[in-house]
């Protein structure tokens, strides 16, 4: 992997709406929060340049409109993602509920090429709130029952933990990059490489 | 790689990648600091440059000897240094200052140094190195630092001039050449600013949409909007085409005289003018004068003038810069370049020895015989000649006998063999040659030419014979005389030139003779492209006719002094007393072409929409507001109820799941687990009560309670009546607002245990009180009876409500999940409910005043059509009482709203306050009081439309429409209109495909440079960038004053010139930056990157003008059909 070419990693932020997908984002990239935003209405991304085990590689993080509605436009924007980071509200149950559609919906979408390994990532966001009704323990049995997602609470408002998750999130999808290219020269080895690579991912993110 | 490491043996090519490392980077990061103007300095260009000098520096070091042994030695050798280069102890105290706790520097350089030649940021290190490695800011410190202060370059200068103290012999540093190259290149990048900014711009890898606009700003000098430097109709599809072999022409035996040796090789060679289509070398050519056949390279050439063969002797091929002395002029007498259409035989003789093959002209002289070497390469070189030929000539006999008739130009090899004599392996021969096996004659048909020729020279002696088949007719010619295709053969000096022929009077001729045939070729082209263009003009015409015809109104509505729009003066005097306008074609005129005075935008707005007829009076006017409100009113509180319900179930979740939270073991209790709220699809509204306070006698206090809510019947006569009858009390306010007042009453009717929330229409000022009245009271009412069943009712006009009824309705209905409510129970379906509520003036009802008068309901209702105003309106005082006593409903199941409804309706609520809530905060209307009116919209509409459901995007469609109107219920009423069209652009419609096929369709035929450009991407015309422009009708694209503009302008513009002006306003934006997208060839995303980043900085009046101007652009094109 001595290529020094760039390396483009789409991340594709879901859930629903409300939950602070543009504000994550814009902490993570802009270093700020604002209480201003609106309504996320069809799809807006941002860049950012981040190194990652020695690479410099581009981030492009997708916003979504949260609506479930908005979600056939998705096929266009979920095309070739690298990484899905799935959003909920600590103060909000039902939008706890609603991922496992969110990410069923994802790969369908997407369709990835492996969608048993494709790293996905969970924030449980605005833990900065004192109304607090989905407890950590729970988000993590539910991550752990699906293949062991990585789980991290954040505040975009209070930049906790967000740079981290996205850290992981830049590493995954690296991951993932890294994996489809071998997939492409060595069809046949893949597979027994894919996994050993995936069971040493997920345990690094146990850790986290 | 241990032997590397102690005993660094560069080779120079290590070297050279090395150096070429550097360089690649230090390339990227000027073309960063170009593009962005500074270079932030944890870029991660930097990086890998200071990663790429490392290494270089590293290589080679003397280690042991100068007692280097710290982990990063080029560190060392920097402190080492410094004593005798000023600008390296600069640094060094600069380092050690950074440093602060050296330990924690441990692994930069030496570790990966001996192994990595190549800058280390390429190598993916194992998992155990990158685990101790620092932050990358605090990498190659030194060298960072040095760069940052300017003095790398003369750092690595010092080091090279001593690099014998330092690097071994055979050093990249120690190299004279390689050591200076590397100083030299530092230079720029020591050159350069370098920020540690936060800004969020350095963040970015792509430069943000504004950058782009700037640079484009300063390099096109002025912003002349396009449309003005463009054609309406832009072929440049069909003339870049052609365009290319406009070049030169390149006509065989003319040309070259001038061009130097050099040139004339290189000629051989593919290049812009010429397609190289047949290059084979050491073919022998026997010359004039000489006696054994040369060696040389025969090649041929697809020229805009047709196709050129050409040999050139060896001797001028390989040494045309060395030996000078030599004279070549010989060689050149002897090359040959031959034009094929002066051909008219190929000779084919074939034997043991060589292929040969001997071209005869047109005036029947022989070129000297090529001889290919065996091996194919005769049959090769004519396939090519064939290829070349076509279209407009051919081999007779063709190579390549076909099958199948109709092909005669096919390219359809598969059908094609070649002639079995002509193969190695020649099988059986083609009866129709009838020659000396071994010899073939093949004719060179030139259709075109010998049309020409037979028209032009009559000077010739010519032999025309008929043509072996029909030519392409059509294409070959645009004349109308070359009926024949012909081929001859003349008696005519050789046109075959030698490159410095000696001018002979019939070269003369000849030469002459080719000029008028370039002439006359580069006529032909000129008329074969005025045709073609033509036939483009027509396909294009009628593409706009399919198109776009239905896209534009037909008849162009003039501009005439409409510049200045509607002003209030204007507007007052088109009124006529009575308030009617009679010329609303002036209005819609004059507001596309110059808008509305802002303070005017109230009135005319209703009118726009078509909220208001413009035939209509004060009078009318006014009673059509009062009977909305009354209706938004209705709708209203029929909406508030179950909001109530919804809040009491939202606060039964929230507890259930703080409960559950704080039970830390996640037990679940057996009474909360059918409402579990995490498992729950829609958890707050969960389909069975949750139990939250178990009341034994539950079920039997929820028989009793039924409050009912009761509604103002909405229809027309009563409405009239009643407008009528308050008009006379309350007097007629000019602007139409009659200020309602509705109180609630509660009344307890024992008989029935019917609790009654009726609205009722009384005093002007207290009407926004009252319906937070009402809210509040319903909330009250849910939130005081734990255990009892609330049971709520909307009387359609004609419901009944007597019990028998109730239950059979209830029958039909699906049982209701747990309760047992044996009587009353209502359910409402809310279609049924909203064909009545949203019915408009015009559905006229004539049920509710049958309504049967025995029920106590009956009875209200009756009483208060006829009083038209309020009735049983309790004292204030006697409120309180009434609360207690009577009402509480409860606990969530129930009543007679089904739960689907219900819980639909919750599931809408949350929707809107989410939105609600961040819409637009930062525009000062929006305070608390006017986000709650906006709510209120909301509410109601999705209440009326509960199928269509609340979907993001329509807070932002009656924001503006809140601020213009101020007045909820009107503002309500332009909503529900304007929602009339905008619904379908959302995901349930079909209307936004349509949409990026019109745009698509629009773009192709007004800027097809940009359709090329998208089609190029092939992702992007889908036009997702538009779908925000679209969906909100460029609300988030624009500032609000301008949103106000463009909503007008598309609204009237279905009147004066398109119904789809979206279309043309979103064309409008996209011309306003095509040169900025052209020129950074963006795609998909980039695009949709750039306009999310332009949002609310457009020139709106710009963009509406050109807008403007396409529309008219594209009537102009239909009309002139």
């Amino acid at each position: 992997m001595s290529s020094r070419k760039k390396v483009l990693l789409k991340v594709i932020i879901l859930g629903d709406s409300g939950v602070g997908k543009t504000s994550l984002m814009n902490q993570f990239v802009n270093k700020k929060f604002s209480n201003q935003y609106k309504a996320t209405i069809g799809a807006d991304f941002l860049t950012k340049e981040v190194i990652v085990d020695d690479r410099i590689v581009t981030m492009q993080i997708w916003d979504t409109a949260g609506q479930e509605r908005f979600q056939s436009l998705g096929v266009a924007f979920y095309r070739g993602a690298d990484c899905c980071v799935l959003v909920f509200d600590v103060t909000a149950p039902n939008t706890f509920k609603s991922l496992e559609s969110w990410r069923d919906e994802f790969l369908i979408q997407a369709s990835p090429r492996d969608p048993d390994n494709f790293p996905f990532v969970i924030l449980g966001n605005k833990v900065d709130l004192d109304n607090r009704a989905v407890s950590a323990k729970r988000a993590q049995q539910w991550c752990q029952s699906k293949n062991d997602i990585p789980y991290f609470e954040t505040s975009a408002k209070e930049a906790v933990n967000v740079e981290l998750a996205f850290q992981t999130i830049a590493r995954n999808a690296l991951a993932q990059e890294t994996e489809a290219e071998l997939y492409n020269e060595f069809p046949d080895q893949i597979k027994l490489n894919a996994n050993d690579n995936n069971r040493n991912r997920d345990g690094d993110n146990c850790a986290c | 790689m241990s032997i590397t490491e102690m005993n660094p043996d560069p080779t120079s090519e290590q070297k050279d990648r090395l150096i070429a490392a550097v360089k690649k980077e230090v390339k990227q990061l000027m073309e960063e600091a170009v593009t962005r103007k500074f270079v932030h300095e944890e870029s991660g260009g930097v990086t890998a440059l200071c990663g790429a000098v490392e290494a270089c520096l590293g290589q080679g070091l003397r280690r042991r000897a100068l007692g280097l042994f710290k982990t990063s030695s080029t560190t060392a050798l920097l402190h080492k240094i410094a004593k005798h280069c000023p600008e390296a102890a600069l640094v060094s105290a600069r380092v050690l200052s950074a440093e602060g706790a050296p330990a924690t520097r441990s692994a930069s350089g030496v570790e990966r140094r001996p192994s990595a030649p190549r800058p280390p940021l390429n190598k993916r290190g194992s998992g155990s190195l990158l685990a101790s490695q620092p932050p990358p800011t605090s990498r190659y410190l030194w060298i960072r630092i040095a760069l940052f202060e300017r003095q790398l370059a003369k750092i690595i200068e010092h080091l090279v001039n001593n690099a014998t103290r330092y690097y071994e012999r055979d050093a990249l540093v120690a190299d004279p050449d390689y050591g200076s190259i590397l100083s030299s290149l530092l230079v720029g990048p020591c050159a350069l600013e370098y920020s540690k900014a936060k800004a969020p711009a350095c963040f970015w890898t792509d430069p943000p949409a504004d950058e782009l606009v700037q640079r484009h700003r300063m390099s096109a000098g002025t912003t002349t909007p396009p449309s003005v430097r463009r054609p309406i109709l832009n072929f440049r599809r069909s003339l870049n085409a052609s365009s290319d072999d406009n070049a030169t022409v390149n006509a065989g035996s003319v040309n070259a005289a001038g061009s130097t040796a050099k040139d004339y090789v290189e000629s051989l060679h593919q290049n812009s003018r010429a397609t190289l289509l047949y290059g084979k070398n050491n073919v022998k050519v026997q010359p004039k004068d000489v006696e054994e056949p040369m060696p040389g390279y025969l090649s041929l050439h697809q020229t805009a003038a047709g196709l050129v063969i050409k040999w050139t002797p060896n001797q001028l091929m390989n040494g045309y810069a060395e030996s000078e002395g030599i004279d070549k002029s010989i060689y050149w007498a002897m090359s040959l370049q031959v034009c094929v259409w002066e051909v008219v035989y190929v000779h084919v003789h074939r034997s043991q020895v060589s292929d040969a093959l001997i071209l005869v002209g047109q005036d029947g002289v022989q070129r000297p015989p090529i001889h290919f070497p065996k091996g194919g390469h005769l049959l090769s070189f004519l396939s090519n000649l064939e290829t070349g030929l076509l279209p407009h000539g051919q081999l007779d006999p063709p190579l390549w006998s076909q099958r199948g008739t109709g092909k005669v130009f096919g390219k359809n090899k598969v059908r094609r063999r070649p002639m079995p004599s002509l193969c190695e392996s020649g099988e059986a021969e083609e009866p129709e040659f009838d020659e000396v096996a071994g010899d073939y004659v093949f004719r060179i048909v030139n259709n075109a030419i010998a049309d020409r020729e037979a028209m032009r020279h009559s000077l010739l002696e010519r032999v025309i014979q008929s043509p072996p088949r029909t030519p392409r007719r059509t294409l070959a010619s645009t004349s109308t005389t070359s009926s024949d295709s012909s081929t001859m053969s003349v008696d005519c000096p050789p046109i075959i030139g030698n490159l410095n022929p000696p001018p002979t009077i019939h070269q003369a001729v000849e030469q002459a003779a080719s000029i008028e045939l370039v002439c006359s070729t580069m006529r032909r082209q000129i008329i074969s492209r005025a045709f073609y263009g033509w036939l483009a003009y027509c396909r294009h015409l009628s593409t706009v006719r399919t198109h776009l015809s239905g896209l534009v109104n037909p008849n162009i509505i003039p501009r005439e002094d409409a510049e200045r729009g509607l002003t209030e003066e204007m507007w007052r005097s088109m009124m006529d007393e009575t308030g009617a306008i009679a010329d609303k074609d002036e209005v819609y005129r004059l507001v596309y072409y110059g808008g509305i005075q802002h303070d005017i935008r109230k009135e005319v707005w209703p009118f726009l929409l078509g909220y208001y007829e413009f035939n209509t009076t004060f009078q009318e006017r006014q009673e059509q507001d009062c009977s909305y409100r009354r209706q938004y009113e209705t709708t209203m509180s029929e909406w508030l109820c179950v909001e109530a319900i919804v809040r009491q179930k939202d606060r039964e979740a929230t507890a259930a799941s703080i409960a559950r939270l704080s039970e830390s073991s996640g037990k679940p209790k057996p009474e909360i687990e059918p409402c579990e709220v995490f498992e729950d699809d829609c958890s707050v509204i969960s389909d069975n009560p949750p139990v939250v306070s178990p009341e034994p006698s539950e079920n039997e206090q929820k028989k009793e309670v039924k409050p009912i809510l009761s509604r103002a019947p909405s229809i027309d006569e009563i409405d009239n009546l009643e407008l009528d009858e308050e008009r006379k009390e309350n007097g007629v306010k000019v602007n139409g607002e009659t200020d309602t007042c509705e109180d609630i009453s509660y009344d307890q009717d024992d008989d029935d245990d019917e609790v009654c929330i009726k609205s009722v229409v009384e005093n002007p000022d207290l009407r926004r009180e009252s319906i937070a009245e009402i809210k509040r009271l319903a909330e009250g009412i849910v939130q005081k009876g734990d255990g009892r069943g609330l049971l709520c009712s909307v009387d359609s006009a004609n419901a009944n409500l007597n019990g028998n009824d109730n239950k059979s309705i209830e029958e039909i209905q699906p049982p209701q999940p747990s309760q047992n409510h044996s009587h009353s129970v209502i359910v409402t379906n809310p279609s049924v409910d909203l064909a009545v509520t949203g019915g408009s003036p015009a559905s006229g009802g004539t049920t509710a005043p049958a309504s049967p008068a025995r029920s106590p309901l009956g009875v209200l209702r009756e009483e208060s059509h006829s009083a038209g105003a309020s009735f049983d309106t309790l004292d204030p005082e006697s409120r309180p009482d009434n609360r207690s006593n009577c009402v509480s409903p409860a606990s969530s199941n129930g009543g007679v709203y089904s739960n689907e409804l219900v819980e639909s309706f919750a599931l809408n609520l949350h929707r809107i306050e989410k939105d609600v809530q961040r819409c637009d905060r930062n525009y000062p209307f929006f305070t608390d009081e006017n986000l709650d009116k906006l709510r209120n919209i909301m509410c109601t509409y999705v209440w009326e439309h509960l199928e269509i459901g609340y979907m993001q995007g329509m807070c932002d469609l009656a924001a503006p429409l809140l601020v213009i109107m101020k007045d909820e219920a009107v503002a309500h009423a332009l909503f529900a209109r304007l929602m009339y069209r905008a619904k379908d652009n959302f995901p349930s419609g079909q209307a936004m495909d349509a949409h990026f096929a019109d745009m698509r369709s629009l773009i192709q035929i007004l800027d097809c440079e940009l359709y090329e450009l998208m089609h190029a991407h092939g992702d992007y015309t889908h036009f997702y960038f538009c779908y925000r422009w679209f969906l909100l009708d460029f609300k988030r694209e624009l500032l609000y004053q301008d949103v106000f503009s463009a909503w007008e302008f598309i609204w009237v513009a279905r009147y004066v010139a398109s119904e789809h002006m979206v279309l043309f306003i979103a064309l409008a934006l996209l011309e306003t930056y095509r040169d900025v997208i052209l020129a950074n060839s963006m795609d998909f995303t980039d695009i949709i990157k750039f306009f999310n980043e332009m949002a609310e900085r457009h020139d709106a009046s710009a963009v509406l003008s050109l807008a403007r101007d396409l529309v008219l652009q594209v009537q102009t094109l239909i009309e002139n059909k």
